[in-house]
């Protein structure tokens, strides 16, 4: 293998990402002193938390070459159908919670994959039509009140910390030991993608399907793999936002699939598959939380939220596909 | 001669299915169903997505999608409210707004056109992303409400008629002759279909892919802007989250109506028939009071059946004659 040149490293897109949040941090830190201090990135990884979880998943369906838009859908139904359960029924177990959630995750991912490597229907199409089944099905079976009293021992979970900062002022900032979850998850596809055949597998398939059903991969399994996991994970990361909401709401996580991608594709990951990684994602997922949560300190209105979002992924395509473009244009060795 | 089989049987299954509806509604609510009435009130509420769905029509005929159609629409909407508002809603105050807002909507779907056609960004990214920022920078127009105090002339276009028979019917007509008149009788439409069928082939063949692409997400754009005067016409007012179930209503209707999701098949009649079919089931759902949560459900239950059963009838197809599906070694 090729050692990587230093100059190569520099101008690589993970480190022109970092460049960036880096200048959007010192700018917000001349209009705000009080930004940049431990207590910002403490509530930044709260706000990330599910961000990422989300982003991790959706980043290895578009690596597989496809993409994923029932993500939110998923999410609801699994925060929503455990906690109405054991509300009805007077349940209180955690374990019993995060595994409803995680089941019915793992059964609607397993509904896409269904639908897009069995049946091969666009990836599109389909997550759209399983979102609008799962988002419809949610609200005329199990009703659309908010549930706000979660059962004690699994409300107890947001209490408990990895570590509390106290600040100057006597105000306290704990991170939440939920914050577990997107590490974990991260370290794990990171792990999954760089060293296990099946993670290369889906950057075969992404690549190139028919090239790495040639070279001996199962595709169909590999697309498989690739819906169900990020379905079970996208339900452990939606009880996750519940306990941290300290909510049940069968309509909060609606529309933030274009969030998700945003942060993604920013990331480096190309959305035709076959590249990306864990750390452009964890990167992008960063710059989007910060611009998303830090744009009325730079003085823009938040009504402008959703336009710089658009804004933003149309720079990050534009730029990625200009460099492949470019790449493509110039001398073949 | 296989197309045209092909084309006849998502007709035939589509003409079985208004059928099977008007059926349906003879037996449960006979008396509300079926009346002067009824029908114009639907007549009032089709067009306004029915356009739309056109435009999702040859975004998917040129082998691409268009999601961002709402956004335009929206958007359209807003800058018309926007400059009629603001000239105190005279008669040349609705002209120049309609104008301005069909030239917007031609230039969202022109930068549509742009990134996918010369920076080479997927169309499905491209247009999920137009959404949001043509959607985006009508919320920031507006700062959220909406807005309101549209001159009444205006408000007639979508809720006034002629006659018994609403003006809103004779735009649609009008976007329906225009829409297959372009696919059928123009080079431009053809080559729409060529390079949906094969970008690659017909780009060798000397077609401008840049162009035509151009073009499609131009037309496709301005159908969107007519959708969004009409909307805005329809609700008397301008908002950035008007008619945000419309995206998966157009999207089913093409793929009801006999579009294949890669491009080059498909047809303007079996777009209409298809507008038509979810009408009746639409305001079937409506006179039946159900809830409109339910509406989505079987919306999705729809698009995935009916995809799932063209592509499948593909395969069968291909598998008779020995061949390897082509879907195998697109995706």
């Amino acid at each position: 293998m090729k050692k990587k040149s230093v100059s190569g490293i520099l101008t690589s897109n993970q480190m022109i990402l970092l460049y960036i949040i880096v200048v959007l941090c010192v700018l917000i830190g001349t209009r705000n002193q009080a930004f940049l201090s431990v207590s910002t990135a403490i509530t930044l990884c709260r706000a990330m938390l599910v961000t990422l979880c989300f982003a991790v998943c959706e980043m290895l369906i578009i690596i597989s070459g496809g993409i994923d838009v029932s993500f939110p859908a998923i999410a609801c139904a699994a925060l929503f159908i455990p906690i109405k359960i054991m509300t009805d029924a007077d349940l209180d177990s955690v374990p019993l919670a995060f595994g409803m959630a995680i089941l019915i995750g793992l059964i609607f991912g397993a509904f896409n994959a269904l639908l897009i490597a069995h049946i091969q229907l666009p990836p599109l199409i389909a997550t759209l039509g399983t979102s609008s089944i799962i988002n419809g099905g949610l609200l005329v079976f199990f009703g659309s009140r908010e549930i706000s009293n979660l059962p004690d021992s699994v409300d107890a979970i947001s209490k408990q910390y990895l570590f509390t900062y106290t600040a100057p002022t006597g105000f306290e900032y704990k991170l939440t030991i939920l914050f577990l979850i997107p590490i974990l998850l991260c370290v794990f596809v990171a792990v999954l993608l760089r060293y296990t055949m099946l993670g290369r597998g889906i950057y075969a398939v992404g690549g190139d399907a028919n090239a790495a059903r040639i070279a001996g991969f199962n595709v169909r399994r590999i697309r498989v793999f690739a819906y169900t996991f990020s379905g079970a994970v996208t339900g452990l990361a939606a009880m996750a936002y519940c306990i941290l909401m300290r909510t049940a709401n069968p309509k909060n996580l609606m529309g933030s699939e274009m969030m998700v991608i945003a942060a993604v594709v920013v990331g480096g990951t190309r959305i035709t598959g076959g590249h990306g990684g864990v750390l452009g994602t964890i990167l992008g997922v960063c710059l989007i939380t910060l611009i998303q949560n830090n744009l009325i300190m730079l003085g823009v209105p938040t009504y402008w939220q959703k336009f710089v979002v658009g804004l933003v992924i149309v720079l990050g395509t534009s730029i990625t596909s200009l460099r492949a473009k470019r790449i493509a244009q110039g001398p073949k060795v | 001669m296989k197309k045209i089989q092909s084309m006849d049987r998502s007709l035939k299954t589509l003409l079985l299915l208004v059928a099977a509806v008007l059926l349906v509604m003879a037996i449960v609510a006979p008396g509300s169903y079926y009346g002067v009435d009824n029908l114009r009130s639907m007549i009032f509420q089709f067009p306004e997505y029915g356009i739309i769905a056109y435009g999702m029509m040859l975004a998917m005929l040129s082998g691409g999608i268009d999601l961002s159609l709402v956004g335009i629409a929206n958007l359209v909407g807003i800058v018309a409210a926007k400059i009629m508002l603001g000239m105190g809603g005279s008669g040349a105050s609705i002209a120049l707004g309609c104008a301005a807002g069909i030239l917007v909507g031609a230039a969202c779907g022109l930068f549509n056109g742009f990134m996918i056609g010369y920076l080479r960004v997927p169309a499905m990214l491209v247009t999920l992303c137009g959404l949001q920022l043509f959607g985006g920078l009508g919320l920031a127009i507006t700062t959220g409400p909406a807005l309101n105090g549209l001159p009444e002339k205006f408000i007639q276009i979508a809720n006034g008629s002629v006659g018994s028979i609403p003006i809103v019917l004779f735009i649609f007509l009008a976007v329906v002759a225009a829409m297959a008149f372009l696919t059928k009788c123009t080079v431009f439409g053809s080559h729409v279909l060529f390079m949906g069928s094969n970008a690659e082939a017909s780009r060798y063949s000397g077609i401008s892919i840049l162009k035509v692409t151009l073009l499609t997400y131009m037309v496709s754009g301005i159908l969107g802007g007519v959708s969004g005067l009409v909307i805005a016409s329809h609700f008397g007012s301008a908002k950035s989250d008007y008619g945000s179930s419309y995206t998966l209503l157009s999207l089913l209707i093409a793929v009801l109506g006999g579009i294949h999701p890669d491009g080059g098949r498909g047809s303007v009649l079996g777009v209409t028939l298809s507008i038509l079919l979810l009408q009746l089931i639409s305001n079937a759902f409506s006179i039946l009071q159900a809830d409109t949560t339910l509406k989505t459900f079987v919306y999705g239950w729809l698009l995935i059946g009916s995809l799932a059963f063209t592509i499948l009838m593909e395969k069968r197809a291909a598998r008779r004659k020995g061949v390897r599906p082509a879907v195998l070694d697109k995706r």
